[in-house]
């Protein structure tokens, strides 16, 4: 159990610099996830964590003490490989000990610490068996093993559910979930699957271009986001994002603004910090969710033409244009089924949007 | 994948071709050494022969040192590949994964050194030996083979390496393995295959290394196979029995060795050899 | 890892200091050789500067065997490499026995050269032989031919005894080329409706034209470097026939005694095969760099 802190931290490759300087705290017990899409640098920095790449710049510390240049060994760390990474000639037992046999502990020891893990894995069975004969799922659990066996102070786990098929990831993600809750372990776990981390973290870093984009828990991110790319990132279908004019303040703390794509004027926006000083124009962000299909037209904000219907079975989604740049999406009841060129009225459920400025900054 | 009957014909004609092309000499050669001399040089050679009998194989072995010259061939063969193993694993190991200054440099050098006509050192190298006591040894030849094998060694193990995953070696230095606990534990285990192609291939280039034999060995009982046959093929010259004899049993040993291991030389050569 | 070098020079320093002491002191050494006039082997001589240099590239016999040796790579890769795509095509499919054709076609490279040399000496032979008589069975030759008797027949029977014993190991290469393209696009070429030779020619060969290139380059060298089967097969004879560069330095050094002769020579064959590896592992690294 350890406070993970980076300081400063940033890494280039030659001259290209793939994660800025940047501070970030992990506290004691903490399921922090880093999210981003696929290039932003998040496996980098867990990787500079784990010390498998070296930091440009600044320090990181584990549990106070510098670990800056240190061997991964020596962190006090492990970590779960998206690809697993057992060791394909030993059996599940041997990738297990292995760790602790470099650690030097006796080997009456490691069968102990080892049965423990694989009965909280439910791998008693297997111990015996090779990597090659066993499930993904089951390969994961190993993968995991191996980890716990060592009692690190700081688990990482590098997008280890991405290569299972998606029943096993829902199961995998609960079991992870468990595992931390019942070892109160520090967990840093990087992925590109926004479902995870808001299933998972109690806290998320959302990274783009090497940067952090905004950290807070998952009902922060979701309800209160910092930009447009936070807004667009957490949620799905994600968030709407409309050009919009702005006309003026309220004396609430809203903002007026006009949305020419739908037809509406003077609509009534909550502002995080009111002010006076708006920009001309803005971004308005709603989501799908927080669309509501009204039955008259007269109480209706604004009213979309059908032009595409999702049914996932629990909901229902509407698209106004086949293209997803230009669709506006709203959800609709279940078992709702307007026809291509109805027009539906909806309004926007009461203090769900946001305004952003066009540079993304949430207003 | 399916094929057309037509395929099915060009194949087993390819196949017959080269059956023919790689088999035939051998058989020749192997039932040629059964045959009575009179067979051997008749007008209308005999694809399965006529006639038996061993008096090539009495007349070669009680003629010649051919016992002698074929353990000389095993004991330098297997120090080669030994010697060749030891140095070439931490090296191809370094080149692939390690870090160090001068790193690709080296690389090439070593490389250009498969580049090498190796008649080039002859000179030289005898000299060295000569100063060094070591002409008419053994050891020569040992050091000899080792140099040559050793360039296309490292680049092979070189490969061998980077076909392993970053991430398995990743989890083994988390595990807190020192680099030659890893090398031992994990990457040689692993690369087995690999490693037996590359022991093949040293043994197999000392095993029919002719031209520094025939100049560093002087005394008879230092020769190894090649060196022993040439010996007998000048001695006997127009005695086709007793030289397909010495020829079949110079096949042997090493159609020996690869029906054992021969199957790993060819998945190590087709699995990681050309990146 | 980057934070040990001790370790890789560990690691490294022993493979490298071997080679340093027995192929690169030993280049050094026929260099300093070539810049002197000695004779017989251990004999001293004296500094002549680039005299040895002047007379080699006048030297009528080096330019015929630079010229022989530069016929021998060329005939050597294609007919090597011809025997080898052939082989390896057809190790690449599937049938029964395939394992077994794979590993014994290898039967070839792994017997001692000596014996390579014996074998088709006896085969090539006009008494006994099975190739005479076979030749003539099929109706191509009407009477016993003396494959070795002139330069040219010799010249060729050579190149093919020599390509007979490499290409098992370069069509090996090959097949670990093919191998690595995926079977997902002949899969997909078939679904297209293209013919087995259009998959050959538009799938396979450009795929695995840069596995050939580099087993070209590798061919090249390793054909350059043979003396043993023409040394034992011919000496280099009949009329200095098949004498290539390796053969010339041979005899210049231990026939002729002429040691700083053949230094020279050596010298000047191995500035030129490296320039060769060079050039080619360069343009080869940057056809690597476009892909």
């Amino acid at each position: 159990m350890a406070i993970t802190e980076l300081k400063g931290v940033s890494k280039s490759f030659g001259t290209v610099r793939v994660i800025e300087p940047l501070d970030l705290t992990v506290e004691s017990g903490e399921f922090m996830v880093i999210v981003g899409p696929s290039g932003c640098g998040k496996s980098t920095l867990l990787r500079m964590i784990a010390g498998l790449e070296t930091v440009s710049c600044g320090t990181i510390a584990i549990g106070g003490a510098d670990v800056t240049g240190k061997e991964p060994s020596e962190r006090g760390v492990a970590m779960v490989f998206q690809t697993y990474a057992l060791y394909p000639h030993m059996s599940v037992r041997e990738n297990m000990s292995f760790g602790l046999e470099m650690a030097g502990i006796p080997k009456a020891e490691r069968e102990v610490l080892v049965r423990k893990a694989a009965a909280t894995l439910q791998l008693e069975d297997y111990l015996d068996r090779k990597p090659k004969q066993l499930s993904g799922g089951q390969r994961q659990r190993v993968a995991i093993g191996r980890t716990i066996v060592r009692d690190p102070k700081v688990f990482l786990f590098d997008e280890p559910l991405s290569n299972l098929d998606a029943e096993l990831r829902v199961q995998m993600r609960l079991e992870i979930a468990k595992l931390h809750r019942e070892l109160g372990a520090t967990m840093i776990y990087v992925t590109h699957d926004q479902v995870e981390a808001m299933t998972l973290a109690t806290r998320i870093v959302v990274l783009r271009d090497g940067r952090i984009e905004q950290v807070g828990t998952p009902n922060e991110l979701y309800t209160d986001p910092d930009n447009t790319f936070v807004a667009g990132f957490i949620g799905s279908p994600q968030m709407n994002l409309i050009p919009a004019i702005v006309k003026g303040t309220d004396d609430k703390g809203h903002a007026l603004i006009d949305v020419p794509v739908l037809d509406v004027s003077g609509f009534a926006v909550p502002l995080r910090n009111p002010t006076k000083n708006l920009p001309a124009e803005a971004v308005f962000g709603v989501r799908p969710e927080d669309l509501i299909q009204c039955d008259k037209a007269a109480a209706s904000d604004f009213t979309l033409i059908c032009e595409l219907v999702e049914d996932l079975g629990s909901n229902v989604f509407l698209y106004n244009a086949a293209s997803r740049e230009d669709a506006i999406v709203a959800e609709l009841p279940r078992g709702t089924h307007p026809a291509p060129g109805d027009r539906v009225p909806f309004r926007v459920s009461d203090g769900t949007s946001y305004l952003f400025a066009p540079d993304g900054k949430r207003l | 994948m399916s094929r057309g009957r037509s395929w099915n014909l060009v194949l087993i004609a390819g196949l017959l071709f080269f059956a023919a092309l790689v088999g035939l000499p051998f058989w020749w050669v192997i039932s040629g050494s059964f045959k009575i001399p009179q067979e051997i040089i008749a007008r209308i050679p005999t694809l399965f022969p006529q006639s038996f009998t061993l008096e090539h194989y009495q007349k070669l072995l009680s003629s010649s040192d051919y016992g002698t010259y074929l353990v000389n061939s095993l004991v330098v063969s297997s120090l080669s590949a030994f010697i060749t193993l030891l140095l070439a694993i931490p090296a191809g190991y370094a080149f692939f994964r390690l870090e160090f200054k001068g790193r690709e440099t080296y690389y090439r050098i070593i490389l250009l050194a498969y580049a090498f006509p190796s008649i080039v050192v002859l000179i030289p190298l005898f000299g060295m030996f000569a100063k060094a006591g070591l002409v008419d040894t053994r050891l020569a030849l040992i050091i000899v083979n080792v140099a040559f094998a050793l360039p296309f060694a490292i680049w092979m193990l070189r490969s061998f390496f980077a076909s392993i995953p970053k991430e398995i070696e990743e989890a083994a230095r988390l595990d807190g393995g020192p680099p030659l606990t890893v090398l031992w534990r994990i990457m040689i285990p692993l690369t087995a295959p690999g490693i037996a192609a590359v022991a093949i291939f040293a043994f197999v280039t000392s095993w029919t290394e002719y031209v520094f034999a025939s100049v560093m060995i002087l005394s008879d009982a230092r020769r190894t196979i090649p060196v022993g046959f040439s010996g007998i093929i000048g001695q006997y010259q127009v005695d086709w029995g007793l030289l397909l004899a010495g020829a079949s049993l110079a096949i042997l040993p090493v159609v020996i060795v690869f029906a054992f291991i021969g199957r790993w030389f060819v998945t190590g050569l087709t699995e990681g050899a050309v990146k | 890892m980057a934070r040990k070098p001790i370790l890789a020079f560990a690691f490294v320093a022993p493979a490298l200091l071997f080679l340093a002491a027995t192929l690169a002191w030993p280049l050094v050494s026929a260099f300093v050789l070539s810049l002197q006039n000695v004779r017989g082997i251990g004999t001293s001589g004296q500094w002549v500067g680039l005299e040895n240099y002047r007379f080699i590239l006048t030297y009528a016999a080096f330019w015929e065997s630079a010229g022989l040796s530069l016929i021998w790579v060329l005939a050597n890769a294609v007919v090597q490499t011809l025997l080898a795509l052939a082989a390896a095509l057809i190790l690449h499919q599937k049938f029964p026995g395939v394992r077994i054709a794979r590993t014994w076609i290898i039967l070839t490279w792994i017997v001692p050269t000596v014996v390579v040399v014996m074998i088709w000496r006896w085969l090539f032979s006009t008494s006994g032989g099975m190739i005479n008589p076979l030749l003539i069975q099929l109706g191509i030759l009407d009477r016993p031919v003396g494959f070795f008797a002139t330069p040219e027949s010799a010249f060729a029977t050579l190149v093919f005894i020599n390509s007979w014993r490499w290409f098992p190991f370069i069509a090996l290469m090959m097949l670990a080329g093919l191998s690595r393209i995926p079977t997902e696009l002949y899969e997909a070429a078939r679904i297209d409706g293209a013919s087995a030779f259009k998959r050959f020619t538009r799938i396979t060969w450009p795929l695995l034209a840069p596995t050939l290139t580099v087993l070209l380059i590798i061919g090249t060298l390793l054909s350059f470097n043979v003396f043993d089967i023409i040394w034992l097969m011919t000496q280099g004879g009949p009329a200095g026939g098949t004498r290539t560069l390796p053969i010339l330095i041979y005899e210049t050094a231990f026939r002729s005694y002429r040691m700083s002769e053949a230094a020279t020579i050596a010298v000047l064959a191995t500035v030129l095969l490296m320039a060769f590896a060079v050039l080619a592992t360069r343009s080869l690294a940057r056809s690597g760099d476009e892909r």
